[in-house]
């Protein structure tokens, strides 16, 4: 026995605290209680709110639209409607990593435009290597800015997909089409997390026999985590056939399947995010066809100030809007 | 009555197995039967089980022999997901049996492969979540739920599918107490409400035996025994007396100056209401504590904590204000609810985790400024699954793999060898594949894998998790053997029974802090869920007696 420290006072315990030790001769109780609560389940919010259906219609038309529009003042514009939705639906943090590859990428392509791009007028800098004439122009660097914007906005527009509605409805949208793809890819949603605390309780199995797997040299830190892969493959290959057995006592491929589809109201949210959904749709349409959405970089930069005051993208900026009210994630 | 199932001299032996799983088995399985199929690691419970739904032979292939119908199905036509509107299974590993991601979906999954239209599946969802508590969690995340709930979600997605014949595969086997208790009550209630058959495979007796109808015992594949629970109880006495709960092994020892004649006539308890009931009525002989030895607890610190804050997220931590010592000789187990930050805890003593605040001291030098390997010399943390262990080819490779990067040498080196085979009995096993070792065997290696280097503290994270009685009373012994040369043991446990048997102390995780710690006869005594049978029946009598060894029978109640 080892009598450390006070706290929680034993009288209390064995007057039928937490463990119900009433009656029973008082252990020695060291430690202090500390309030400690796990996280209650998280309640839907935002975009996560509607019907998977609806907000699948709505991240279609912002992705479309990040990939259709040209203008920077409207590709950041988009940006920020995506960036706005993620944190109204509480992903934000999540979707970091996605974020991290748009930056990467789109660093780099903003970076190689400006150079092998040559059709701009406003040179900044211009230099000669044998044949070859690199310029850097205002309207290069625009678009490679531009591009990477866009970039960026179709890649959240792809994390708020996979972060805002969850795996089970995704399978719901693709069975319609292929349930088999559907559900690898629920499987592979359950699964990834189950696969990870393998890898990572085999490397602590290591660690804890002494085996140094963070120091050294790459190619030593290579080294020492080979056995751990074979380990890793054999422990998924035995967690695969688990979950076969499983599916298959649980009548998978048994034919005849049908889709449990939640019976759920359309709320006035649901309703007016498709409405604008809709809207989004007619306004890209109509104004890809009447070319109100065009916008030149080379040889000079349009006016991108002037085109915010068409109709149609106003139609458009107002509808991918709305569900970041309707929605009203400031009720949680 | 028309019988459910049949099993007609069923052999069966997996693919590339020297010997069969199942060997000649025949037996009968009535309407609304609670079966208790019990049996040594190996033995064939699951086989058994995988035989009533069909994975056997279908899912596993192997070699077949003999016929298992079910509701008329013969098995070696009707295919896993044609008997799963009559066959449900619940297997051990909660992780390893679901598919989808959320709760409802889970449970959903079943119905839709049964081909039943959507409205129905929303109401039997919902009966499912209600009849297992879990309305709350219709939303979650299964990556988010605790082993309990993992495993109580898995039942209700079987559940709902309402088969005549459930099976469950060791489904308390990754719960704590509370968690068990909870999962076998929805069990009785199923049983008792639908008049649904069970057959449940379990190593832990004590908590199940009084649900059973019937009995089954399997040794090497066969049945040994077939009978109903007072029968098996008899047959226990002298054959198996481990495999018994522990109230019935304490009035087991009652009857032993009886005679067999005696023995053979008279009914064990089940149950710590039915031995206070028997031990009301007797009055020939009252039980007394035997004098027991006081543990010294003044050894060297090993390990001490000060002012420990543990956790992942630095605003929720998981227990704080954590202030432990632990001392050489010490053989200490560790409880509390699941989740309650146990396996957390323990990890922050090689290590593995950081603390958020405060300190760790291992034989007096901060954790934090110990490299990998110093920190392995010190303490070695053996985790949950000893299959986590192997990366080597044999079991003397796994050892050398040890000792190498503990950094050990010359005669210090095969000393450390020499000594971890002799302890643990792996002369005979060097030259084996670790992974193709039964379960006790496996967790032997890997005692010696993390244990070679002769560290003063060895942490065990549930060693006894789906370990058979038989196996315990070794791993115990194994342990105080441990302890001897002063070193000192930390169990982090849910079995109460397996605890008071081997710990000398206890301590209780809950609330973020430590809730209780002291020596197991004062912890343990009195609690709700974390006390053994024998001290249930006897607090108030004899307080702190935590075992039936500790209990003599005649003269006059103390």
């Amino acid at each position: 026995m080892t009598p450390t420290g006070g706290g929680l006072p034993a009288s209390s315990v064995a007057a039928g605290g937490p463990m119900g030790l009433r009656g029973a001769p008082e252990p020695v109780v060291v430690g202090r209680r500390t309030v400690r609560r796990r996280a209650p389940e998280a309640t839907p919010r935002g975009l996560a709110r509607l019907r998977p259906g609806v907000c699948l219609g709505f991240i279609a038309a912002l992705g479309i639209a990040g990939l259709a529009l040209a203008s920077p003042v409207q590709v950041a514009v988009l940006l920020a409607v995506t960036l706005l939705s993620l944190w109204a639906s509480g992903a934000l943090r999540a979707a970091v990593p996605y974020l991290k590859v748009a930056l990467y990428v789109g660093a780099f392509l903003a970076l190689l435009n400006p150079i092998f791009s040559r059709g701009g007028l406003d040179v900044l800098w211009q230099t000669t290597l044998g044949p070859l004439t690199v310029k850097l122009t205002v309207q290069g660097i625009a678009f490679g800015v531009t591009s990477a914007l866009r970039l960026a906005t179709v890649t959240l527009a792809f994390a708020l997909f996979t972060l805002v509605i969850d795996p089970d409805e995704q399978l719901g949208l693709l069975s319609r089409l292929s349930f088999r793809s559907g559900l690898v890819l629920s499987l592979a949603a359950r699964l990834f997390p189950v696969f990870s605390r393998d890898a990572a309780r085999l490397a602590d199995a290591q660690r804890a026999r002494g085996v140094e797997l963070d120091r050294g040299r790459r190619r030593e830190r290579a080294a020492a985590r080979v056995p751990l892969l074979a380990a890793l493959l054999t422990r998924s290959l035995e967690r695969a056939v688990d979950v076969a057995a499983s599916m298959e006592a649980r009548a998978y491929g048994s034919g005849g399947r049908t889709r449990w589809v939640r019976r759920r109201r359309w709320t006035a949210a649901d309703v007016l995010t498709a409405a604008a959904a809709a809207v989004a749709g007619v306004a890209l349409v109509g104004g890809l066809a009447t070319g109100a959405f065009a916008y030149d970089f080379f040889p000079l930069l349009d006016d991108p100030w002037a085109m915010l005051a068409n109709g149609w993208w106003l139609a458009l900026a107002v509808a991918l809007a709305a569900p970041l009210v309707v929605t009203r994630p400031w009720r949680r | 009555m028309a019988e459910i199932a049949r099993f007609d001299r069923v052999t069966y032996t997996y693919p590339g197995a020297p010997r069969p799983a199942l060997e000649d088995v025949s037996l009968r399985i009535d309407p609304a039967e609670v079966i208790l199929v019990i049996g040594g690691s190996g033995s064939g419970k699951s086989t058994l089980l995988r035989c009533l739904n069909g994975l056997v032979p279908h899912f596993h292939g192997g070699v077949f022999a003999g016929r298992v119908t079910v509701d008329e199905y013969d098995t070696r036509e009707a295919r896993p997901h044609d008997l799963a509107r009559r066959v449900g299974l619940v297997f051990q590993d909660p992780e390893s049996q679901s598919v989808m991601t959320t709760v409802e979906r889970e449970i959903a999954f079943g119905l839709e492969n049964l081909g039943i239209q959507s409205r129905a599946i929303t109401r039997l969802v919902e009966e499912a979540l209600i009849s297992l508590g879990l309305s709350h969690l219709r939303h979650a995340t299964l990556a988010t739920l605790s082993g309990g709930e993992l495993q109580k979600v898995a039942l209700a997605a079987v559940i709902a599918t309402q088969p005549h014949l459930l099976l469950l595969d060791e489904p308390t086997s990754q719960l704590d107490p509370v968690g068990s208790e909870e999962l076998l009550a929805a069990v009785r209630r199923l049983s008792e409400d639908t008049g649904a058959t069970i057959v449940l495979a379990e190593h832990r007796v004590e908590r199940c035996l009084h649900l059973a109808t019937r009995v089954l015992y399997l040794e090497s594949g066969r049945v040994a025994v077939d009978a109903e629970p007072q029968e098996f109880a008899r047959w226990a006495i002298h054959a198996h007396r481990e495999l018994l709960p522990p109230v019935a092994r304490l009035f087991a020892q009652r009857l032993d100056g009886y005679g067999a004649a005696h023995a053979a006539a008279d009914r064990l308890p089940m149950t710590v209401k039915d031995a206070r009931h028997m031990l009301d009525v007797i009055e020939d002989s009252t039980p007394h504590r035997l004098p027991h030895a006081v543990v010294p607890t003044d050894g060297e610190v090993v390990l001490e904590t000060r002012r420990l804050r543990v956790g992942y997220d630095p605003d929720i931590p998981l227990l704080d204000e954590v202030d432990l010592t632990l001392r050489r000789g010490e053989l200490v187990a560790l409880m509390g609810e699941n989740g309650a930050g146990k396996s957390t805890l323990v990890r922050h003593f090689n290590g593995l985790l950081h603390p958020l605040a405060g300190t760790v001291t291992l034989l007096g030098r901060d954790v934090a400024s110990l490299s990998v390997a110093e920190a392995a010399r010190g303490c070695a943390l053996l985790g949950q699954n000893p299959g986590d262990y192997f990366v080597k080819d044999t079991v003397a490779e796994e050892i050398d793999h040890t000792l190498d990067a503990l950094g050990f040498e010359g005669q210090e080196r095969s000393g450390k060898a020499t000594r971890i085979v002799a302890e643990l009995e792996l002369a005979g096993l060097l030259a084996r594949d670790p992974r193709e070792l039964s379960g006790g065997e496996r967790t032997r290696v890997a005692l010696a894998a993390v244990a070679c280097g002769e560290p003063a503290l060895l942490v065990l994270d549930e060693p006894t998790r789906g370990m058979d009685p038989s196996h315990k009373v070794e791993l115990a012994r194994l342990l105080r053997g441990w302890t001897a040369p002063g070193r000192c043991v930390l169990l982090v446990t849910h079995d109460v029974e397996f605890a008071a048997r081997a710990a000398t102390r206890v301590l209780v995780l809950g609330d973020g802090g430590v809730l209780a710690d002291g020596p197991a006869d004062e912890v343990l005594n009195g609690s709700l869920f974390f006390s053994t049978q024998v001290n249930r029946l006897l607090r108030h009598a004899l307080p702190g007696v935590l075992h039936e060894d500790e209990i003599g029978w005649g003269g006059t109640l103390q």
